[in-house]
């Protein structure tokens, strides 16, 4: 009976602290009552988190009216599954900066994206922010805007300059027969085992539809001068530049360039191979991982040997979008101004080596003195403005499959030659665009 | 007397019901209900976040035009062929072995059972770097007793048996387990019989086990077939499918069409068109297998 009593007595004293407790958090947010609360979702890797939270922060200092929430976003195999899900679930945040331009026509499409161009400022801000040509790429099909473009990672060869001088390589690789030379000296067996253990690359050969957009879709761009899978609605990428490609890579793989193995761990840090198509965003890694001693450079990606102008390369663009479900949506528009603020920009260079796309930013004050003291981030900031991004289309992802499945048969595994593999993927996009539009 | 009786089944009955409550939720909630709303998207076109379009048969249509999903449903019944009749040998094998008056009985049955409950994805990443043509251990052995490197997972026609050597490794532990319990309810006075009749050891096995271990066969064959065409780990993580589709596996591939391409629609038909198959062959397994007597 009195151990009875004693509990109830406990109960009651901590209900009665939980209450007060309730109260004293009640009255210091009395102020922020009518506060516009926003949930805001980043990048789950840990530079952007880190990017996020300090942004974060000081926006909450400053801006008491509107209280914003940073949660990464959730686990998964890929930020759209997860954004996918959120729709589908109706538990998406209110405003997301891991936009992938190529999964937008979804999020569109479902009514699940605030319009953006319905704000006053929203064009006059993002064209004084980036080129009028670049931001025109981002258009949704029904001339709306529904993506603030953010950032950019334009991908570039990323090679060992002891590996590179030890072959004999001393000026940058720029056409494919460069490449391919450079790579018959640098593929070799170093320790006299007689298996090979050095190799000029790697890519996973794995038939994955994303994995082509750092090989095939990467190198397609350059080749072709910029151009994209579509040309306006219709599959535009059985040419030659594909042709050139799915040949270059079908020439690496027969000469044993590079492995067929599926490597764990970082086979360019680990000195096994010689060069890796990368973005800035590898600069952290390398610089937090690799040996003393451990020097690299960057190229631009290589082109056909005839081929003349200027490089274009992948962009790999990240965007912010507000989601329709927000019950503040000037509030959050509000925030993403502030995200994509040429402060915040110059945060997202010196966490993430990441690269705003940002007009005149080599040129920029502000930014002078990171470029100064980080030179290969110049390089990929020089690219910046060559870059491409992917086609807004709902099968895309099953046209990099059709174009994942040729190139594994032509150029990994040399059981096609690249003009009938070329035709075949593009054979397949076009049954997949017309069975998207029965 | 019988008003008493009549409460207490009362009392009883709403006891029963009440403790299966739990599983009936659970089974309207993840079986029932995913059931039934699968069998509707089988006439919709749905990618999860646009709403739900009703196209008739034409998801039908589409399967039965389907290359690619006709050469996952062959990869698997490739996969099935080696890895079936493998399984069933070696774990019979050992669990004769193991069901003899040997040292370290118990220590032997745990080794065997351990990659059971390691998880999938963590044995099929070390069997790909096992496998790994220019840098695996296997082929590093190969090479130094003088023996060609096998392209294990990077050529058509080894890969599949590749995967289905490493799956058998992976669960022989299970079945072990599964034959010992039939071994040990062998009587024993049937092979003191056999042997003053003077049965040698491989009569006594094909004339008195093999028979007496029927039941616990079909239940191996059955259990190795479901898991068999469930396929899906090992090929996900070690070849995505590949080389040139020779491991794309039907679930793979139905994987590939509803959270890659968000084809939902369209995988829950190949989902029905699958487990129908797989009832056919379950069907006629358990024809040939099963002994009447």
């Amino acid at each position: 009976m009195i151990h009875n009593k004693a509990i109830i007595t406990f109960l009651l004293l901590v209900g009665a602290f939980l209450v007060s407790c309730d109260k004293v958090r009640t009255a210091q947010t009395a102020g922020e009552q009518n506060a516009a609360r926003l949930t805001y979702w980043c990048a789950s890797n840990q530079d952007e988190i880190n990017l996020a939270q300090e942004l974060v922060d000081k926006w909450n200092r400053e801006r008491p009216e509107i209280q914003v929430t940073l949660q990464p976003i959730p686990a998964s195999q890929s930020s759209e599954e997860a954004l996918l899900a959120a729709i589908a679930g109706k538990t998406t945040p209110d405003i997301c900066s891991n936009m992938w331009p190529g999964a937008m026509d979804d999020f569109t499409s479902s009514g699940g994206l605030v319009r953006l161009d319905q704000f006053p400022d929203f064009m006059e801000y993002l064209q004084k922010r980036m080129p009028a040509e670049l931001l025109e790429s981002f258009r949704a099909p029904d001339r709306h805007y529904y993506q603030i473009p953010w950032k950019t990672n334009p991908i570039m060869v990323m090679y060992n300059k002891k590996m590179y001088r030890e072959a004999g390589i001393t000026q940058p690789i720029r056409t494919y027969s460069e490449y391919l030379s450079a790579a018959a000296k640098i593929t070799r067996d170093v320790n006299g085992d007689a298996r090979i253990d050095q190799w000029m690359g790697y890519r996973d050969i794995r038939p994955i539809w994303w994995q082509r957009l750092f090989d095939y879709y990467t190198f397609y761009i350059a080749a072709s001068g910029g151009a994209t899978l579509f040309d306006s609605t219709d599959i535009a990428f059985e040419n030659a530049a594909s042709v050139e490609v799915f040949r270059f890579f079908s020439a690496i793989y027969k000469n044993g360039y590079y492995p067929l193995t599926t490597f764990q761990g970082d086979a360019f840090l680990a000195g096994q191979v010689a060069t890796q198509f990368t973005g800035p965003w590898n600069i952290t890694h390398v610089e937090n991982f690799k040996a003393p001693g451990f020097e690299y450079g960057i190229a631009p990606i290589p082109v056909p040997d005839d081929y003349t102008g200027l490089v274009y390369t992948y962009g790999d663009h990240k965007n912010i979008s507000i989601f329709s479900t927000t019950k503040f949506p000037s509030a959050a528009w509000q925030f993403a101004k502030y995200l994509i603020s040429a402060q915040a920009d110059l945060r997202l260079l010196e966490i993430c080596s990441q690269i705003p796309l940002r007009k005149n930013l080599t040129t920029d004050p502000l930014y002078r003195e990171y470029f100064r003291d980080n030179p290969l981030m110049m390089q990929f900031a020089e690219q910046a403005p060559y870059t491409r991004g992917v086609d807004g289309s709902s099968v895309l992802k099953e046209i990099f499959d059709a174009i994942s499945q040729e190139y594994e048969a032509c150029a990994v595994y040399n059981k096609r030659i690249p003009e009938e593999a070329v035709a075949n993927a593009a054979k397949r996009a076009r049954v997949i665009v017309a069975w998207s539009h029965r | 007397m019988n008003s008493s009786r009549s409460n207490v089944n009362k009392m009883g009955n709403k006891a029963g019901y009440l403790m299966s409550l739990p599983y009936v939720l659970y089974f309207f909630l993840f079986i029932g209900f995913p059931l039934v709303f699968s069998f509707i998207l089988i006439f919709h076109r749905w990618n999860i976040v646009t709403p739900m379009q009703w196209i008739g048969l034409r998801n039908f249509y589409r399967l039965f035009h389907d290359v690619q999903f006709f050469i996952s449903i062959r990869n698997t019944l490739v996969f099935l062929v080696i890895h079936i009749p493998l399984q069933i040998i070696i774990a019979l094998i050992l669990a004769l072995l193991l069901n003899q008056r040997i040292r370290l009985k118990g220590f032997f049955r745990a080794l065997y059972f351990l990659p059971v409950v390691v998880s999938g994805v963590v044995i099929t990443i070390l069997w790909q770097q096992l496998y790994a043509y220019e840098t695996g251990l296997l082929n590093l052995l190969m090479t130094k007793l003088g023996i060609t490197k096998i392209p294990w997972l990077i050529n058509t026609n080894w890969a599949m048996p590749s995967i289905a050597i490493m799956a058998t490794w992976k669960n022989v532990g299970l079945y072990i387990v599964l034959f010992l319990v039939g071994l040990q309810g062998i009587p024993r006075y049937l092979y003191e019989a056999a042997e003053i009749d003077g049965a040698k050891p491989i009569q006594q096995f094909f004339h008195i086990t093999l028979p007496a271990l029927n039941s616990t066969m079909v239940l191996v064959v059955i259990l190795s077939t479901i898991g068999g065409f469930s396929l899906f780990i090992e090929p996900f993580v070690m070849t995505g499918g590949g080389p040139i589709n020779s491991t794309l596996s039907a679930m793979l591939y139905i994987y590939n069409q509803a959270f890659y391409f968000g084809h939902m629609g369209y995988a829950a038909t190949l989902g029905f068109f699958f487990a129908f198959i797989i009832l056919m062959v379950v069907l006629i397994q358990k024809k040939f297998v099963e002994r009447k007597d």
